[in-house]
């Protein structure tokens, strides 16, 4: 095997725990993961209930999500299998991918939210349709902050009570995520959560 | 020139990805309405026993740990793309391959040359070798040491074949190579349009006839060339990937010969040459002077008196010798991290030792300030085995027994001393934990160099 990122050969000695299955399969070399810096940076406000961060938008960060989505490198989903299942292990709790829409799905050939959630082999259920092409990232702060409604929820929602936590890759100014949060509760549930991959840090 | 022109002058000899055409969509659709474009699918499958085997068609990869499956949103089924090529642009089973099958573009056949240097009679000897060859279409290995003058040997080869209004490429494994290759090519063909491929360079001029390209990006050329000179043949990662050297023979004509040029061919590209084309050897350096033979010397326990912060004995020894006599040097490690654990302590003796290594996007600077006699001595990985000349510059290698420093590399590594008049002779001196094969070998192979009768 070698590392999804620097193509370099894993070390990959036969051990016990391995053979035992109690160790996993790496999937990247330690100086390759090293690079991504750990943050667990939690926020709350007023339309979502907490928004769990997992690591920091550094520049390890960018060429990750430049390879995973722009070069379509759907391999790299693997890379945040087990930190991404050791924070969504609870099974109360319902699970929503952050949807593309479908003519840039098509285009992307997957959709990276949904690439992530499958590789750490976390369910979810897809309740969430994105109303619009345009994406995020293209636009300016202003702009993302003036946009009306993003997502319609297409199912239905079978308990009101449960938490619901939404998934997506990145937190920038958080619109696409309380978008997606008042969705759902306009629908009646009660506490929407989130978790994303990364998020940008200011510099001290 | 027509759109349609340019696609042609584009696309033949390419093999390129529909989406990532530079043309409009009506061009391209026009062009295959026509017939003068095959599609082909990118990643092909076949059903075995032991399950299903794919081929990438761009890369020639067929190594299934090199696949990725997925559920592909665009095709709607389970979807293969290839990752050995994956930074070119994404294959996979949906998508599309283009190649030129219309009529070929035509060449200008009146080139001048603009090289007025002296070849030494061995040179001159090789010279004509290869130019037979090229002119037979057999595969020709240029077997020549280091520092012997090896790119102004290909002027002659490469200016009968842009001659004849054929396409000419000249390709190495690294870009350092191709860089350094270009500014020579150019002037020495100052009419020609001449082009350099690599690693994020853009296709500029689309109807280059003289090719410098990386040797990943013959990736994407199909049946291109009439004539392929791989500079370095035995550099990593040519040797090691074998992906790279389809790539080569996809990227020539079929009955096109493919020349290799280097100066520690492996054993197998010795024994391919032997049996279908010609090997010219080149045993003497421009200058007539023999090549450095390699010292060893014992080094215990190096890797464990640098992480406690000291620079073994013999090696503090050598290198405060080399910056008491004012000698440029270079010392080799086989590790990044080993390196840079080194460096600090080198500061210590004088501050402006440096490390070098791949990642160094200044390493062109460093090597410079080197020369410059700015500073007098840089750390290095293998990054600097070839293609640098350093006036009177000394080698150590430290753990010369790691698996890293092969015969070849020992030899490349050897070839940085004495390259120049007048410091035509140097110190180049192995530390190590063990002698290794490769170690006796890199000897060995210099000793008979040194001792082959030269043509006068």
């Amino acid at each position: 095997m070698t590392c999804l990122l620097c193509d370099k050969a894993l070390d990959d000695q036969p051990t016990w725990q391995h053979f035992l299955g109690i160790q996993k399969d790496m999937s990247a070399c330690p100086i390759c993961l090293e690079k991504f810096e750990r943050i667990d940076h939690v926020i709350e406000d007023d339309v979502l209930d907490s928004v769990h961060s997992l690591y920091a938008y550094n520049e390890a960060a960018k060429e990750y999500l430049h390879q995973f989505k722009f070069m379509q490198d759907i391999a790299l989903a693997q890379i945040f299998a087990t930190s991404l299942r050791s924070v969504l292990n609870d099974s109360k709790k319902i699970i929503v991918p952050i949807p593309m829409h479908p003519i840039n799905k098509r285009k992307r050939t997957f959709s990276q939210v949904d690439a992530l959630l499958e590789a750490a082999k976390i369910p979810y259920q897809s309740l969430l349709e994105k109303t619009t092409e345009s994406v995020m990232g293209e636009k300016s702060r202003s702009e993302r902050l003036a946009m009306t409604e993003l997502f319609r929820v297409t199912a239905d929602i079978c308990s009101n009570e449960a938490v619901y936590v939404l998934v997506d890759d990145i937190y920038t100014t958080g619109t696409t995520l309380r978008h997606a949060a008042e969705a759902l509760k306009q629908r009646g549930v009660q506490r929407v959560e989130a978790v994303t991959l990364f998020r940008p840090i200011r510099e001290k | 020139m027509s759109e349609r022109d340019q696609l042609k002058q584009f696309l033949a000899g390419r093999i390129w990805l529909r989406h990532l055409l530079p043309f409009p969509q009506e061009t391209v659709d026009e062009a295959i309405r026509q017939g003068d474009i095959h599609i082909e699918q990118g990643v092909t499958t076949k059903k075995t026993w032991h399950g299903t085997h794919y081929a990438c068609q761009r890369c020639h990869n067929e190594n299934p740990t090199r696949f990725t499956v997925f559920a592909c949103a665009q095709c709607e089924a389970p979807c293969a793309y290839c990752r050995n090529c994956l930074n070119m642009g994404r294959v996979s089973c949906c998508s599309e391959l283009l190649t030129w099958t219309g009529t070929p573009p035509a060449f200008p056949t009146d080139h001048r040359m603009n090289w007025q240097g002296n070849l030494t009679p061995s040179q001159e000897k090789a010279t004509r070798e290869l130019l037979d060859s090229t002119i037979q279409g057999i595969s020709h290995l240029l077997y020549a040491v280091c520092g012997s003058g090896k790119t102004e040997m290909l002027f002659q080869p490469i200016h009968y074949v842009l001659n004849e209004g054929k396409r000419v490429c000249l390709a190495a494994p690294r870009v350092d190579v191709i860089l350094e290759l270009l500014p020579r090519l150019t002037t020495a063909f100052p009419d020609t349009r001449v082009e350099a491929l690599y690693g994020g360079a853009e296709v500029k001029h689309f109807d280059a006839q003289l090719i410098l390209a990386t040797t990943h990006q013959l990736y994407r050329f199909h049946k291109a060339f009439d004539a392929v000179f791989v500079d370095e043949a035995d550099a990593f990662p040519y040797t090691a990937d074998e992906t790279l050297q389809r790539a080569v023979r996809k990227a020539v004509k079929p009955n096109a010969p493919i020349h290799f040029v280097t100066a520690t061919p492996s054993s197998q590209l010795l024994a391919m040459n032997k049996k279908q084309g010609k090997i010219s050897i080149l045993a003497r350096r421009y200058h007539g002077q023999p090549l450095p033979v390699p010292r060893n010397e014992a080094l215990w326990n190096y890797e464990k008196q640098l992480k406690k912060k000291r620079i073994p004995e013999k090696l503090l020894r050598w290198t405060t010798e080399r910056l008491d006599k004012q000698q440029p040097f270079l010392i080799f490690f086989h590790q990044i991290e080993l390196m840079e654990l080194a460096e600090p302590l080198f500061q210590k003796l004088d501050e402006r030792i440096c490390a070098v290594h791949a990642e160094h996007d200044d390493r062109k600077e460093r090597v410079q300030l080197l020369r410059q006699k700015e500073t007098p001595g840089l750390l290095t990985t293998t990054i600097l085995e070839r293609g640098i000349t350093i006036p009177n510059v000394q080698v150590a290698v430290v753990g010369a027994e790691q698996t890293i420093f092969n015969k070849g590399a020992l030899i490349q590594i050897g070839g940085r001393v004495g390259r120049s008049v007048p410091n035509t002779s140097g110190d180049f001196v192995l530390f190590h934990q063990g002698i290794t094969r490769a170690m006796d070998e890199a000897k060995r192979e210099i000793r008979k160099l040194n001792d082959t009768e030269v043509p006068q």
